[in-house]
């Protein structure tokens, strides 16, 4: 198929709006590093600095929607333009949603900070978080390159990210058992495990989109979900 | 999600009203339509897209004989209605054409009065035997051709006093008063403005409970609005036919979606 439109300024517009998508996407990847960073070294400043990044993110969020909407009000896309255009909606809110994660988890280390350290645990956050981010580079990656086959693989990697999380789960229920002056950082470090884990389910819909946008079709959804933490017997058991 | 049948699709159930099965048409040496085969549903709307000199008016025209009309013009192929071939030397194209009406680019009234364009077709071929009668047919096209409360204190005026929107409008009330079977547009909104093309497009709405209706559009907007099936011309050849929806979301071919996105003209 020919790569450009009759109408040129349709290229531009769709160039512009995919170009923000990544610009977008480049910010969030920053936050997570920085939030898990931040993390690890009990820095509070820089915990600040995700905070206030964050607002960008949303920035970026509506001008994508406003510039999506203006395309399909003004140029009525179709077929793949059409999908771009449905794919950037989305794949904007899912960014705003990891970003939104990212900057909880600097909230949540700005209250870490001033408690007992809990051993090992921000080691294992830290990689964590290191491995949703890239699986959010590959994902924007294939966004970018139109690789399906890309986009597949990040789909079977959120596994990963599932099984970490249900580690985590059982080291922290270990600890708050052993001390119940862990529970109160442990409870904060769980949710930050959770929300890592929802960033990886957001990273896997922009992996679905892009095999949408360049298939035209969703991928079957017959992935199975490897957290067990909500439904496994030997976990109610500890309690 | 994606087992539940999609509403527009879902009228796509119906008997096949016109069956093409490669259809060659020749202007002398030139090879216009090369080896078409199409299936035309009964009470669907198809709208025939493609760029300018892709064939989609020169195939609509053999479906209702009008290509007779050029000398040059050879058709081979196998062109059926209800099962019966219309190029069986025992069809009379007149007849044919009763059956299977048409729309053109322009608004063409008689110049004679609005009663009298619509009452030409039945006067012709015997449909009415009273003059009550031809009243009765001449009100029920000109309501079905949506356009009897703007005309029905002016019936004995010009046709072409009316408005562009209201001429054309008059034209398909005309095509229909002789209760054809399908009803062919050739563009039929290009000279309209847009008011009046909605007006149109809402009547081939309604008229597709009666009939089937094909419709050549420049405007791919236009044929994503009023169709269910979209059959997409190029070169001549038939690219792809398959459901509106399906056609403007995810074509198969990457010529079709390269016109349909304004990536080739």
């Amino acid at each position: 198929m020919n790569d450009t439109h009759i109408v040129s300024g349709f290229d531009r517009d769709l160039e512009s709006v995919q170009a923000h998508i990544m610009k977008m996407g480049g910010l969030v990847e920053q936050n997570i590093l920085d939030a898990a960073k931040a993390l690890r070294d009990r820095d509070e400043e820089l915990s600040e600095k995700v905070r206030k990044s964050d607002k960008a993110i949303d920035a970026l969020e509506e001008l994508i929607n406003e510039e999506a909407s203006r395309v399909i009000a003004l140029r009525a896309p179709t077929a793949v333009d059409l999908r771009v255009i449905l794919s950037v909606m989305k794949i904007a809110g899912n960014l705003e949603r990891i970003g939104d994660y990212a900057k909880n988890m600097a909230k949540r280390n700005s209250v870490l900070v001033h408690m007992t350290p809990v051993e090992g645990a921000r080691t294992a956050l830290g990689r964590m978080a290191r491995e949703v981010q890239l699986m959010l580079k590959d994902a924007l990656d294939a966004y970018i390159q139109r690789d399906a086959d890309l986009a597949q693989e990040i789909l079977e990697r959120d596994r990963e990210i599932d099984q970490m999380y249900n580690a985590l789960f059982r080291e922290f229920l270990t600890f708050m058992m052993e001390d119940p002056r862990y529970i109160t950082p442990c409870m904060h470090l769980h949710f930050i495990a959770k929300n890592t884990e929802r960033m990886g389910d957001h990273v896997t819909s922009i992996a679905e989109q892009v095999i949408y946008l360049v298939t035209g079709t969703m991928p079957d959804e017959a992935r199975e979900k490897a957290d067990f933490t909500s439904r496994d017997p030997e976990v109610s058991d500890l309690k | 999600m994606y087992d539940q049948p999609n509403l527009e699709s879902t009228v796509s159930q119906n008997d096949i009203k016109i069956s093409a099965d490669k259809v060659q048409v020749y202007y002398g040496e030139n090879h216009a339509i090369k080896d078409v085969s199409v299936e035309i549903e009964d009470k669907t709307v198809t709208a025939f897209i493609g760029p300018s000199g892709c064939g989609k008016s020169t195939f609509l025209r053999t479906l209702n004989r009008m290509n007779d009309t050029i000398d040059i013009c050879r058709v081979e192929g196998n062109i059926n209605l209800d099962g019966e071939d219309i190029y069986d030397p025992k069809v009379d194209p007149v007849q044919l054409r009763a059956k299977v009406g048409m729309v053109f680019q322009k608004p063409n009234p008689f110049p004679k009065s609005i009663y009298d364009n619509i009452a030409y077709g039945p006067r012709i071929h015997g449909l009415a035997s009273s003059k009550a009668e031809l009243d009765e047919i001449v009100e029920k096209s000109l309501r079905r051709g949506a356009i009897w409360e703007e005309v029905k204190d002016r019936l004995h005026a010009p046709g072409t006093g009316l408005s562009g929107g209201q001429q054309q409008r008059l034209c398909i009330a005309r095509a229909i008063a002789t209760e054809p079977e399908v009803l062919l547009m050739d563009e039929p909104c290009s000279a309209l403005d847009p008011i009046a093309t909605a007006q149109v497009e809402e009547l081939i709405d309604e008229l597709r409970s009666r009939y089937s209706v094909v419709i050549v559009t420049h405007s791919m907007q236009q044929a994503a609005r009023v169709s269910q099936k979209t059959a997409f011309f190029h070169l001549g050849n038939l690219v792809e036919y398959d459901d509106t929806s399906k056609i403007f979301t995810n074509p198969t071919d990457e010529r079709t979606e390269s016109y349909i996105t304004g990536r080739i003209g």
